[in-house]
């Protein structure tokens, strides 16, 4: 703590603003309602997320300084709040280090306009209407800072029906951060202008090395449910989203050498290979032609594909040798594929072939207990 | 009313062969399996036309195989409505223009549903035949493949025996 008095009542401020309820006498209920809004993007674990995604109220074109300075102090425990969902592991970095995430120093995240945009949408739109009604949230420039509060808005709305209509507004669509965790809910491949080159450097790479274990678990659960799904032009429209973000994940991943980035494929693959759970769709609707279906089986291997784009990475960290710059980098990612393997690799082009067959052959009933497995 | 109707499906699917020599020799000994059993080399494809009509080629450069099954039919659809007008000729005229287009849409709609069904049909006739298919390339491939490793196996020494069990191991004993 500093010495200097005003830095010291300013830390007291923030800690007490940040942290305790919003006094109705500080802040106008409006601008209550967009700090709550804000804590429960941060921390949804202590509000009622589906009653404050459904509250709705007008709201002045201004705040006042008290609601500005609260809010400032909400969003300075967004590193707090993305380490809360899992990065307190201690993993080892690129630099040989074996530390927990906040241990990496990560940069400030900064916040633009479209984060006070978004808290406003929220708060303003009736999202417990239908998703067609709602007002449109237009995209506009967004640093780190608002891509993880457009993820966690994502998230906190995840088990509700409000989910739909955030995910179709043009802001959440322009979002990188938004297609990594959500691929699944966009059904089309990320337009040019999603730049995933974001998150390969300073906050952006530390926000994914954070999210990476809830990622993984996200796409392993999707990669689960494609085992049900009877609409072969839904698993063609999932099948585009997710090869077009892995593909461009991975490439930039690769251009920026932080393959290690994309290890939340392997951990989203890994419980399928244990548990030999192909995503293979048993119950494609029969009444549909050969050709469509045909298309859907190959779309549901997104992940398996990537798998083994995988699988040609690890061949070049096995070629990298002693004297090579990228030797210790390389010893990190053969540690960490070592849980998916050759043996992986080869499981997943066992299950690509089968999906790609001339007569599939009906895919084996997944363990009852499938829905508890986590990576 | 009458229409022409054309329906089609199909299926493209890889066929999975090792890599053992070059891909224009394993191209080659494909061809050669593909042709015992009724296969007709045109260029780099293999094709076969079954009694049914469904049409198997086989890209013998990319090692893939496509089934496509298609029929045609002349159907026809005749509808009858009555309606009655009770004003002057000119509202006769616009009573008669609306049946028209109620007639016309409910045949359009008629005969979208019998293609429908017409693409069903052929979509099952196609799908009954795939397991089989499959079966009898797999069998042609793995044939090919033996041979493929044979040629190898020559290359490398002198072949003393070649031995293939139930199974479908082969083993290859090679003098060098």
């Amino acid at each position: 703590m500093s010495n200097d008095d005003d830095d010291e009542d300013d830390e007291e401020v923030i800690e007490i603003e940040a942290d305790e309820p919003i006094e109705d006498q500080l802040v106008a209920a409006s601008e209550a309602d967009l700090l709550v809004m804000a804590r429960t993007l941060l921390a949804p674990q202590t509000h009622d997320a589906w009653s404050t995604l459904c509250r709705t109220r007008k709201l002045p074109p201004m705040i006042g300084e008290t609601c500005e300075r609260i809010l400032a102090a909400t969003l300075a425990q967004t590193w707090v709040a993305l380490w809360r969902r899992g990065g307190t592991q201690p993993r080892p970095a690129l630099d040989g280090r074996r530390a927990r995430a906040w241990q990496h120093e990560p940069a400030e995240l900064e916040f633009s306009p479209t984060t006070m945009h978004l808290l406003r949408w929220l708060v303003a739109t009736p999202l417990g209407a239908p998703a067609s009604t709602l007002d449109r949230l237009a995209a506009s420039p967004m640093t780190i800072g608002d891509q993880v509060l457009i993820y966690l808005a994502l998230e906190c709305a995840s088990t509700t029906p409000a989910i739909t209509g955030i995910a179709r507004q043009p802001l959440v669509r322009a979002c990188p951060l938004a297609w990594l965790g959500f691929a699944h809910l966009f059904e089309e491949a990320p337009p040019d202008k999603v730049d995933f080159d974001t998150l390969m450097h300073g906050p952006g790479a530390h926000v994914v090395d954070a999210l990476g274990g809830e990622i993984a678990r996200r796409w392993f659960q999707v990669e689960l449910g494609k085992r049900a799904v009877t609409s072969p032009d839904a698993l063609v429209a999932l099948g585009a989203a997710q090869d077009g973000v892995l593909e461009r994940f991975m490439a930039a991943a690769d251009k920026r050498r932080r393959r290690d980035l994309a290890m939340f494929v392997l951990d989203a693959a890994q419980p399928s290979f244990a548990r030999n759970i192909a995503p293979l769709p048993g119950q494609l609707d029969p009444s549909t032609s050969l050709s469509t279906r045909t298309r859907a089986r190959i779309a549901a291997g997104s992940l398996l594909r990537a798998v083994e784009r995988w699988g040609g990475w690890d061949n070049e960290h096995r070629g990298v040798r002693f004297i090579d710059d990228d030797y210790a980098t390389a010893q990190i990612m053969l540690a960490r594929f070592e849980r998916i393997s050759s043996a992986g690799v080869e499981r997943a082009q066992l299950w690509l072939s089968e999906l790609a067959a001339l007569a599939p052959v009906a895919p084996p009933p997944a363990p009852t207990d499938a829905t508890v497995i986590v990576p | 009313m009458s229409r022409v109707v054309h329906v089609e499906d199909g299926v493209e699917a890889p066929l999975e062969m090792l890599p053992i020599l070059a891909p224009e020799r394993q191209a080659e000994i494909l061809a050669r399996q593909l042709e015992d059993i009724g296969y007709t080399r045109e260029g780099d494809l293999a094709k076969r036309t079954e009694p049914d009509g469904t049409e198997v080629t086989i890209d013998l450069k990319k090692a893939t195989v496509s089934v496509k099954l298609s029929a045609g039919a002349n159907l026809e659809e005749t509808l009858e409505r009555q309606t009655r007008s009770y004003d002057d000729a000119r509202d006769r005229n616009q009573v008669e223009d609306n049946l028209r287009d109620q007639v016309i849409a409910e045949l359009d709609e008629r005969l979208k549903e019998k293609t429908e069904a017409m693409r069903r049909q052929v979509t099952a006739q196609l799908e009954r035949k795939l397991g089989d298919l499959r079966a009898e390339l797999d069998g042609a491939v793995g044939r090919a493949t033996i041979d493929a490793l044979t040629e190898r196996a020559g290359q490398i020494g002198a072949i003393e025996s070649v031995h293939g069990d139930e199974a479908g191991n082969v083993t290859i004993k090679v003098k060098l």
